[in-house]
């Protein structure tokens, strides 16, 4: 009896001292890789005057179902694909204006409307690959920005 | 080594190519919009207009060069060129205009890229047509 007293204090003391004394460490601030740099390293997505920022989105465009050609679709597609390419790198750089609007009635919900818009003025830009298959185009853009760009 | 002659010749063709751009060149404004619903294009609409003054512009940017057969205007070479044309313009600034609706019935996307109208020097010849983008 003793002695599984003296186990159950012996296995206790380190747990005890693991819960109290080391919960400090939890509290450290983790650093989240929020963008991604071409190289595979962690970049912060804040310009810097000695560094440039290369933002790399992929736009999506889909094919009418009704085209005079495949050629036709493709181009339709491409426009549609550099448009949503376009939008994504303005909501990277910019950011996104997001209204929300909901309709109670009887306390109850009626309905629910998110609107998300954005406005900008993108130069530079550049569509680094394209691919069409099965009626969606997707086109690779990229973006580099640094200070002699930004203020040009 | 190129002789005096040679560099004469040289001196001359750039001379004459330079001064052609700059002064014997038309003068065209060139707009361009394309609009997608849903991930679709919808609408594209391309804008060619002659100026009707010169632009007051000394600097010349990059240029392009289609091919164009006798008596074809500006407007058609674009048409068919168009999507060459876009990746030579893109190098400029795009404005780029995005809507989206998220409700519990209904998803709807509308963005909208636009060309704004820029002044493009124009010179045509008789199996080509060189546009050059002014600054």
């Amino acid at each position: 009896m003793r002695i599984s007293a003296l186990l159950a204090l012996l296995l206790a003391v380190p747990a005890l001292h693991a819960g109290f004394f080391n919960s400090d460490d939890s509290s450290e601030t983790k650093v989240k890789c929020v963008y991604s740099g071409t190289d595979g390293h962690c970049v912060e997505p804040i310009l810097k005057s000695q560094n440039e920022l290369i933002i790399t989105v992929i736009g999506q465009g889909v094919a009418p179902s009704v085209t005079a050609s495949p050629a036709q679709a493709y181009a339709l597609a491409k426009r549609a694909a550099m448009v949503d390419g376009y939008r994504l790198i303005a909501e990277r750089v910019k950011g996104v204006q997001v209204e929300g609007q909901d309709t109670i009635k009887n306390m109850m919900m009626q309905q629910s409307t998110t609107r998300t818009s954005v406005e900008a003025l993108v130069r530079g830009a550049n569509v680094m690959n394209t691919t069409f298959k099965e009626g969606l185009c997707e086109v690779e853009m990229e973006i580099s920005l640094s200070y002699s760009r930004v203020l040009r | 080594m190129r002789s005096r002659n040679g560099n004469f010749s040289f001196l001359f063709t750039s001379l004459t190519l330079i001064t052609t751009l700059c002064i014997g060149a038309d003068n065209y404004y060139i707009g361009y919009r394309v609009t997608a619903k849903n991930t679709q294009a919808i609408n594209e609409t391309l804008w060619v207009s002659k100026a009707m003054q010169p632009c007051m512009s000394h600097q010349n940017g990059p240029l392009i060069v289609f091919k164009r057969t006798l008596n074809e205007t500006l407007d058609s070479v674009l048409k068919r060129e168009q999507t060459p044309f876009l990746e030579f313009a893109s190098t400029g600034e795009f404005r780029v205009k995005s809507n989206d609706t998220f409700g519990s019935s209904h998803i709807q996307t509308l963005n909208s890229l636009t060309l704004p109208s820029r002044c493009y020097a124009v010179e045509f010849n008789d199996e080509s047509v060189t546009i050059t983008a002014t600054k």
